[in-house]
């Protein structure tokens, strides 16, 4: 892993979802019927396709474990399930505070809830029969509850069909949504998209080094993504109080974006934490 | 490390030297961490029906009778008939009725059936893991001799143990491990550890 | 040499892996009438707790009834490979020319047996504590709960095998086994609510039953071979 690399992209993305971020709260126009609120659609719909892409590599790094057995393949597959799982639990903090606002539910058994509410689940029991499996088995097992999680998918899909669905309607690429708000979407799409990526290449290495204990590089990118978590924050601090008069949806809308970061910022302690004991680790066998 | 067929090789070592772990992966239930391992040209999974391996532990079903357990495990080798279990039974030394269930059997009966388990389909390749432990002299010098018996008739024996000086006259050759690494092997040389 | 006329044949070896779990539950009853008496137990527990009108009880019964199976199954699931495990008899397995899949069909199938008994004492107790009577075709029902139950038994039997590596086994089995069930799960209960209430067809959560089940059981007989040798 290039450290040069690591730190241009880190500062790339944190531009990026600086500019995101400010477009989303600022600048897109305020939608007709939710009001201010619907911004959270901002940062929650990218989170779920993040998640989601981050699943479906989690599955096609699976398989390839299990027809090469490569270490690379199995690194690859729980870097992705780690980080699709941050993404989802960001889904499924901002949905519900967007509808409690929205429609006065804290939860719906609607379709797509319910499908991220599986997913979260299954790739959560992934994660911890990861953690309790014996040593050398992992991987392989792993990857065969991986191959099962994913075929989960489809057939959630099917059930849910029968049932009602309060959600709201997918707008993106009709003409239903408003071209302003789609290109707002588009760049947080993008943004956050970029941020997973970047969050998987850095859980990756951290992965790699664990598999040989060789924690130079990645050392030196864990500077890089300390200086991209400053950036984004920056641009949160710019915002004035809200008007007295609108203070309720930006409570709401605040609270979700605050919620969403706040995971990200604890993922990320969390890996950096983990990148110190790795780093003893290395120091005490050197 | 290269096993010719027909002989009878012993496995020596000090505890914890890997004997058991090679007889583990040579009857294919761990990988190696390096290198791979065939038999008969057939990679070690492919081989099993002409493998036979009796590991430390017993490996029975306790709730089963003796002959129960046998007929079970012979049907996964294929065989349909009882004959070769009768036979197998005979020749380990234990009464063919067999009607008590394995949880009452003493420790070398259990020993014994499990042997009868390892050669009940003939095999070419017979891997033993400690199989004198817990049998008194006497049987421990019958099984030695029917050992040498299957030797004879065309079999590979590959043996761990810690009683050498039973096999002194049989083996064809003996290989010492430490650490997990062949050290030494070829003919005995006296008796010392 | 091979022993002339050998056979390894996969349907004659999941009989014989079958017949020796049979045999093996019959020989330790203890087992056996600890599992029916707790199954009993929940059903009677759950009767105390919600005591529902006939029209309400049409509409709860089928989460009840698949809640209470859910449990008993699980229960039951985790001592499947107990005695495997205690007797140390998976290396001689493994060992065996057998292929591994014969095995596990033949666990799935007294697995499969062994909670269709438990649900036949519960069913009837449900009938009773509940006063349920079906406005649907009660025969969907028999098709309803053989399709659920193989759905959970065959998915539980190959999360039992995997539990055996890790630690907290117990506890790991319905970790994994829940989530993947839960669209199962659903079609179940909805299934099961609709032939109650005769409200409508169940046809659509029937289908989704028999492809989770075709789609489960050939991913468990492919991956089955690669979960038992993970070492």
């Amino acid at each position: 892993m290039n450290k040069n690399l690591f730190f241009a992209c880190s500062v790339i993305v944190a531009g990026l979802l600086g500019y995101a971020t400010y477009l989303a709260l600022k600048v897109a126009p305020t939608e007709a019927t939710m009001g201010d609120v619907q911004r959270i659609f901002y940062c929650h719909v990218p989170a779920a396709m993040t998640g989601f892409t981050m699943f479906f590599v989690n599955f096609l790094a699976s398989v390839v474990y299990l027809w090469k057995r490569s270490a690379r393949a199995d690194a690859l597959a729980v870097s992705a399930a780690e980080v699709g799982v941050v993404f989802c639990t960001v889904v499924l903090i901002t949905g519900p505070i967007w509808a409690r606002y929205a429609w006065g539910k804290w939860w719906v058994w609607d379709m797509r809830l319910t499908t991220t509410l599986v997913l979260w689940l299954l790739y959560l029991s992934y994660l911890v029969m990861r953690r309790s499996s014996e040593a050398g088995s992992t991987a392989v097992m792993a990857a065969a509850l991986a191959v099962f999680a994913f075929l989960d998918v489809p057939i959630v899909y099917m059930a849910n069909r029968w049932f009602r669905t309060n959600h709201p309607q997918p707008m993106i690429g009709t003409s239903s949504l408003d071209p302003q708000m789609a290109h707002v979407l588009y760049i947080n799409m993008l943004a956050f998209f970029l941020f997973g990526c970047l969050i998987y290449w850095f859980r990756y290495g951290l992965e790699r080094t664990a598999q040989k204990v060789a924690a130079i590089h990645v050392r030196r990118a864990g500077v890089g993504t300390t200086a991209m978590m400053a950036l984004p924050a920056m641009f949160f601090l710019q915002f004035q109080p809200p008007p007295p008069h609108h203070v309720d949806p930006h409570v709401y809308l605040y609270g979700a974006y605050f919620a969403a970061w706040t995971i990200y910022f604890l993922y990320l302690l969390l890996l950096s934490n983990r990148l110190f004991k790795l780093k003893k680790e290395e120091a005490e066998l050197h | 490390m290269e096993l010719q067929p027909g002989k009878f090789y012993v496995l020596r070592g000090e505890n914890g030297a890997g004997k058991s772990t090679l007889l583990r992966m040579i009857a294919g239930l761990s990988e190696p961490t390096e290198g791979s391992i065939t038999i008969f040209s057939l990679p070690s999974r492919d081989a099993r029906a002409r493998m036979g391996y009796m590991a430390h532990a017993p490996l029975l079903y306790d709730e089963l009778s003796g002959m129960e357990n046998l007929r079970f495990f012979a049907r996964l080798y294929g065989i349909p008939s009882d004959a070769p279990l009768q036979d197998a039974i005979r020749r380990v030394g234990l009464d063919p009725a067999l009607p008590r269930r394995v949880g009452q059997y003493s420790q070398g009966m259990r020993q014994r059936l499990s042997l009868a388990r390892a050669i009940f389909h003939s095999p070419e390749l017979l891997l033993l893991d400690e199989p004198f432990s817990n049998v008194d002299p006497e049987s421990a010098a019958e099984i030695a001799r029917l050992l040498g018996a299957m030797r004879s008739a065309g079999a590979t024996i590959l043996l761990v143990t810690h009683q050498v000086g039973l096999l002194a006259s049989m083996a064809d050759e003996f290989l010492l491990l430490s650490a997990g690494r062949l050290v030494d092997r070829g003919a005995m040389r006296g008796v010392h550890t | 040499m091979t022993t002339p006329g050998m056979s390894l044949s996969i349907a004659k070896l999941t009989a014989n892996n079958v017949r020796k779990d049979l045999r093996l539950e019959w020989r330790s009853r203890d087992v056996l009438n600890s599992m029916l008496f707790f199954a009993g137990l929940v059903v009677i527990i759950f009767s105390f707790t919600v005591e529902p009108t006939a029209e309400e009880s049409r509409r709860i019964a089928g989460g009840l009834i698949w809640i209470a199976f859910l449990f008993s199954t699980t229960m039951a699931l985790n001592q499947s490979w107990a005695r495997e495990l205690r007797n140390g008899v998976l290396d001689a397995y493994r060992v065996a020319p057998a292929p591994p899949e014969a095995m596990f069909l033949g666990k799935c199938l007294a697995n499969f047996l062994f909670v269709l008994m438990l649900e036949c004492l519960m069913a009837p107790l449900f009938v009773i504590f509940y006063n349920l009577s079906a406005v649907g075709p009660a025969w969907q029902l028999v098709i309803i709960f053989l399709l659920g139950t193989w759905a959970l038994v065959v998915n539980g039997t190959f999360f039992a095998v995997m539990s055996i590596r890790t630690r907290s086994r117990e506890l790991m089995l319905p970790l994994l086994l829940l989530p993947v069930s839960i669209p199962a799960v659903v079609s179940m209960v909805t299934a099961t609510t609709l032939v109650l209430s005769g409200e409508a067809s169940p046809a659509a959560q029937i289908k989704l039953l028999a492809v989770y089940c075709v789609v489960y059981t050939t991913a468990c007989l492919l991956l089955f071979e690669t979960v038992l040798n993970a070492e």
